[in-house]
């Protein structure tokens, strides 16, 4: 197995370099040119335009794969709730299925959950496949991946999503590799393909400076974790009726291996930018700590944390645990507002990540406004404050 | 065989994100209190930093004089002071005890020292001899089973907080630079007098002051060396000493070289950044050219001490050389980033005053330019 | 046997190779990442595994060793490893194992540490929560379901006596107390000390022909090409695409109050508030 150059046709134009996800290729003296990373992925061959590239990487056979039906969606229930990103996975998963003209449906496992029922209705789920058992009140990785590969076994789903939660990263790598399972993790974006009806799965790699669309071709159901808050609600069906499956749950002890010896809420968590949607950072232009205080007041009201840069954290405005950068931590977010930043790559290079940047500074040529979606040239002490003043007036 | 890593890259690298974070978010708070870095200098001592030049069944590292360059060259790019103090117990605070001391010595000053439990301090400079070793006038003088040390001497790094002195005396004035010894002498030894720290331009948590031997005794044991043999014993280590300074030089230049090569590709000035304007561009293109010939230099040099050479000449120039460059950068520098080069709060006004320490520390460039022009015959 | 008293612990620890996020750099013009010349280094969750492994060098006197799969050149984070004072360094390397998505890289990994327990005990298997270049938190669950061992995530403090462990979860707003019998998979996320510095001696050490460091082909853990590499990888990457080159700025014009209307129109229309 190998891939070419075929030397006369290269122009160098360097498509195949641009298209390479591991930084393999190269374009040396006008050529193409193959580095040891190289995988053999082939992503190169389809971004060629001139032919230039050979290689005799043969096409695997498909398995027949149309037995495998339907979209499902695991339900995380939270203090007896469905937890928002099961929601929003609902409406994802409701759009895919009627993309794919199949049926959506939920898994729902816990001690007594089937009052959950009619709201998973509600939320467009056409079957539910309901598992209970004492065994089952709190998550245990062990004891929800059995039940759930029995469901997937017996049901054979074609597409099975679950939240990107500390609960679904820890579940669904383990299912995934009990039934050999391909799995996307912390997907922003999916989509079927209108081709052969695959999954497309977009996620963000390398600290969210490429996106990667990943498909997982021999094996169903296509797994993927998605990050929460990223897809829409669907709308609601009030009065709707799901089929309800029952499945029996047998648990045997070692399901059970791991213990809860004791549950403490954090009242004073340590700060985690890194897990944070939405981040309000400051810098220089704050001037104080009286501007870091204005900002602390945003974030609030966004129900997101505070950071800053260096320069802040040097002077004493924020903590060490809040500085975003390259000494400090790499964020990506779904919204960073960065207010009174001027924007040193330093800096830049540890927010890149969000999903939208808002820059608000008060000179028109900081760098931050080359990386920003939204840009206010203005004063951060008038600005703010206005914002504070409208979403407390909305609320 | 199976691969290995390769060393230097390994320990550059560890020594960049020890730089970054440990030395980086410190710096300029380490510099503005003037006052020796003793968590850092701990934080090293336990990563087994000050054995690196030392075999590994005397309690070293087993590495060489290109490797303890390049942890001089890294730790130079985050704090010259720190670095300077590093390698200073590497070296010289500690090779006289590691050549001669006996065992009880060795167990109970140069093992601590190594672990950063002691700091260690070298003697040479006096108010009336720098580079002119003849004229050094602090005597020892046989007395019974001892000597009895007596002298002044200045500019002494550490000194306020060495806790032993390895000092430069006159064993026989007659015999001149041949009467020249090392002595060892404890802080705690009666008539060590310290003075108060200098306050000086540069390197401002380098603690720097004056030590008085008032009539210090001290046992046979302490002359580190045979006797007569002391110039020869300095000899032995001059090359790598200057070398190690223009490690030192080398890592500061290019500290200031990032700082301004950062700053220029970031900075707007009449609608464009200001590294597309062709003075910055040369000023860039200079600096990148002096660095490489700087690095260049060193690293011949140190494969020559490697190779049990003693490149005198080599390291004079390479000295000289990578500390002139190191002036420049900081210099250019300061320039490139305009008013903010001024400014205390970036730290290019902290390299452009530290740049100042390596003029002097290995040799003034006067007198190493006239020895080296003496070296080529001249 | 393990489990006895006077048998040390064994501990495997997962690292990676990754390239240095703090060394990336920005094309000004494209705005794209550039990756070349980015020096590799040791991925920042995996130092914190090494960490975890080293508190219990330190207090059973447990033998650690490192295990990575990579280039040749991945014998630095082992080095590394070394360096901070792990026992033993074993890097997987193959031409067949490049391009292994994460199931295909369990597969490979889980492999090896069966090669390691048909050398001598195993009780415990620790990796960092994922891995900077993939942040896919994958390998620990998928390392602990090929070994048929029990998995405990998310961990920021972890004890071991006797056969088992006591570990400490940290998830968003709790902390959760667990108890899990050894042999078993830990993914930690935080350590109670900083990760040691790694020592100059050691490291110098690791870089010697003597350094305990070996390298184990496909062939020595009885890997076929099927299941490894890109081969035996469930997913596929199709396309990449850098998010910049999307980032179009739109800039918000008139009085701060103006200003502050538009922005919070627009993100609510994003559903970012």
């Amino acid at each position: 197995m190998a891939i070419w150059v075929i030397a006369d046709k290269c122009t160098g134009c360097g498509l195949c370099v641009k298209a390479c996800p591991y930084g393999a290729m190269q374009v040396q003296d006008k050529l193409a040119a193959l580095g040891p990373r190289c995988t053999q992925c082939g992503a190169c061959l389809e971004a060629c335009k001139f032919e230039a590239l050979g290689s005799d990487l043969a096409d695997e056979p498909r398995p027949d794969l149309s037995g495998y039906r339907g979209v499902w969606v695991f339900c995380e229930v939270q203090d007896g709730a469905l937890a928002r990103v099961s929601l929003e996975l609902l409406g994802q998963g409701a759009r895919l299925a009627a993309e794919l003209g199949q049926t959506l449906a939920t898994v729902l496992l816990g001690e007594d959950v089937e009052g959950l029922v009619p709201e998973l209705a509600a939320q467009g789920a056409d079957r539910v496949y309901l598992a209970q058992d004492a065994g089952l009140a709190a998550y245990s990785t062990l004891a929800y991946t059995r039940v759930l590969s029995e469901l997937i076994a017996t049901h054979r789903p074609n597409i099975l999503l679950l939240g990107a939660t500390p609960l679904g990263r820890d579940l669904a790598p383990r299912l995934s590799r009990r039934l050999d399972l391909g799995l996307t993790a912390d997907c922003t974006e999916l989509a079927i393909d209108p081709v052969d009806g695959g999954l497309w799965q977009t996620r963000p790699a390398f600290g969210g400076n490429v996106m990667a669309t990943i498909v997982t071709p021999t094996a169903r159901p296509q797994m993927a974790t998605v990050r929460p808050g990223v897809m829409a609600l669907g709308p609601r069906r009030d009065g709707a009726q799901a089929e309800v499956v029952r499945h029996p749950v047998r648990l045997e002890p070692g399901d059970l291996l791991v213990r809860l010896l004791a549950s403490q809420a954090q009242g004073q968590r340590p700060v985690d930018l890194g897990a944070a949607r939405v981040i309000v950072a400051g810098g220089r232009g704050c001037g104080g700590p009286q501007g870091m205080e204005l900002l602390a007041q945003l974030a609030q009201a966004l129900g997101g944390e505070l950071g800053g840069t260096r320069v802040a954290v040097e002077e004493g405005w924020l903590g060490q645990a809040r500085q975003i950068g390259q000494t400090g931590v790499t964020v990506r977010p779904d919204l960073y507002i960065a207010c009174g930043i001027s924007g040193a790559i330093q800096h830049r290079a540890g927010c890149l990540g969000a999903r939208y940047i808002v820059a608000i500074n008060r000179d028109r040529r900081a760098p931050i406004f080359s990386v920003a979606d939204y840009a206010l040239a203005g004063d951060m002490f008038k600005i703010v404050p206005a914002m504070l003043a409208a979403l407390k007036g909305a609320a | 065989m199976a691969p290995r890593s390769d060393p230097q890259k390994l320990l550059r690298q560890v020594m960049a994100r020890f730089v970054r974070e440990e030395v980086a978010p410190v710096a300029r708070q380490v510099d503005e209190s003037g006052r020796f870095p003793r968590e850092l200098f701990v934080k090293l001592a336990q990563m087994h930093a000050f054995g690196l030049r030392y075999p590994v069944k005397n309690g070293g590292a087993g590495g060489n004089a290109t490797l303890y360059c390049i942890m001089c060259e890294e730790l130079a790019q985050g704090l010259l002071s720190l670095a300077a103090i590093a390698a200073k117990q590497c070296l010289m605070a500690t090779n006289f005890l590691h050549r001669f001391a006996d065992q009880e010595m060795r167990q109970r000053y140069f093992l601590p020292a190594l672990r950063g439990e002691l700091v260690g301090s070298f003697c040479l400079t006096e108010p009336e001899a720098g580079g002119d070793l003849g004229r050094v006038s602090t005597t020892a003088v046989k007395d019974g089973d001892g000597w009895v040390v007596s002298g002044m001497k200045t500019w002494i790094t550490n000194a306020p907080v060495a806790d032993f002195f390895t000092v430069l005396c006159q064993t026989d004035p007659e015999q001149g630079i041949r009467g020249l010894n090392f002595f060892f002498v404890p802080r705690g030894t009666p008539g060590v007098q310290v003075s108060p720290g200098f306050q000086t331009l540069g390197t401002r948590s380098t603690e720097i002051s004056e030590v008085a031997f008032n009539d210090c005794r001290i046992p046979a044991r302490f002359l580190l060396g045979q006797e007569g043999k002391g110039l020869g014993a300095l000899l032995a280590i001059l090359a790598e000493i200057r070398a190690m300074t223009a490690a030192l030089a080398l890592g500061l230049a290019k500290a200031a070289y990032q700082a301004g090569f950062q700053y220029a590709k970031e900075r707007s000035a009449f609608g464009k950044t200001i590294n597309q304007y062709q003075l910055i561009q040369s000023k860039i293109a200079r600096l990148a050219t002096d660095i490489w010939a700087a690095e260049l230099m060193l690293y011949d040099t140190t494969a020559k001490i490697d190779a049990g050479q003693r490149p005198s000449k080599e390291s004079m120039m390479v000295k000289y050389f990578a500390t002139e460059v190191a002036c420049r950068a900081c210099d250019e520098a300061t320039r490139i980033l305009g008013a903010y080069g001024y400014s205390m709060e970036y730290p290019v006004q902290r390299y452009f005053r530290d740049a100042r320490f390596l003029l002097y520390g290995g040799g003034t460039h006067e007198v190493l330019q006239t020895n080296i022009a003496r070296e080529l015959g001249f | 046997m393990p489990g006895q008293p006077d048998s040390p612990l064994c501990v495997a620890v997962l690292v990676k190779q990754v390239p240095d996020s703090a060394e990336i750099k920005m094309d000004p013009r494209t705005g794209t990442l550039i990756r070349e010349g980015v020096p590799a280094v040791m991925n920042p969750d995996d130092r914190l595994g090494l960490e975890t492994a080293l508190a219990l060098k330190d207090s059973l006197g447990a033998l650690v060793t490192a295990l990575s799969m990579g280039p040749i050149q991945a014998v630095d984070v082992l080095s590394e490893a070394l360096a901070m004072g792990a026992d033993r360094g074993v890097l997987l390397s193959d031409r067949n194992f490049a391009g292994a998505d994460t199931w295909a890289t369990s597969f490979t990994l889980g492999r090896a540490l069966e090669r390691l327990m048909s050398q001598g005990p195993l009780d415990l298997v620790i990796c960092g929560r994922q891995a900077s270049d993939g942040d896919t938190a994958q390998i620990g669950p998928q390392v602990a379901e090929h070994l048929g061992w029990p998995q405990v995530t998310y961990v920021e403090r972890l004890e071991v006596e006797g056969r088992e462990l006591r570990a400490w979860r940290r998830l968003p707003g709790l902390v959760q107390k667990v108890l899990c019998p050894l042999p078993a998979v830990v993914t930690v996320l935080a350590t109670p000390q900083a990760p040691r510095w790694p020592l100059v001696d050691r490291l110098l050490w690791a870089c010697r022909e003597a350094a305990p460091l070996e390298v184990w082909d496909a062939a020595d853990i009885e890997a076929p090409a099927a299941r490894t590499g890109l081969k035996g990888s469930l997913t596929r990457v199709v396309k990449t695409f850098s998010p910049k080159g999307q980032r179009v700025t739109q800039w918000l014009e008139g009085t701060a109050a103006e200003q502050s209307q538009a922005l919070l129109a627009e993100l609510r229309g994003h559903k970012l508030i």
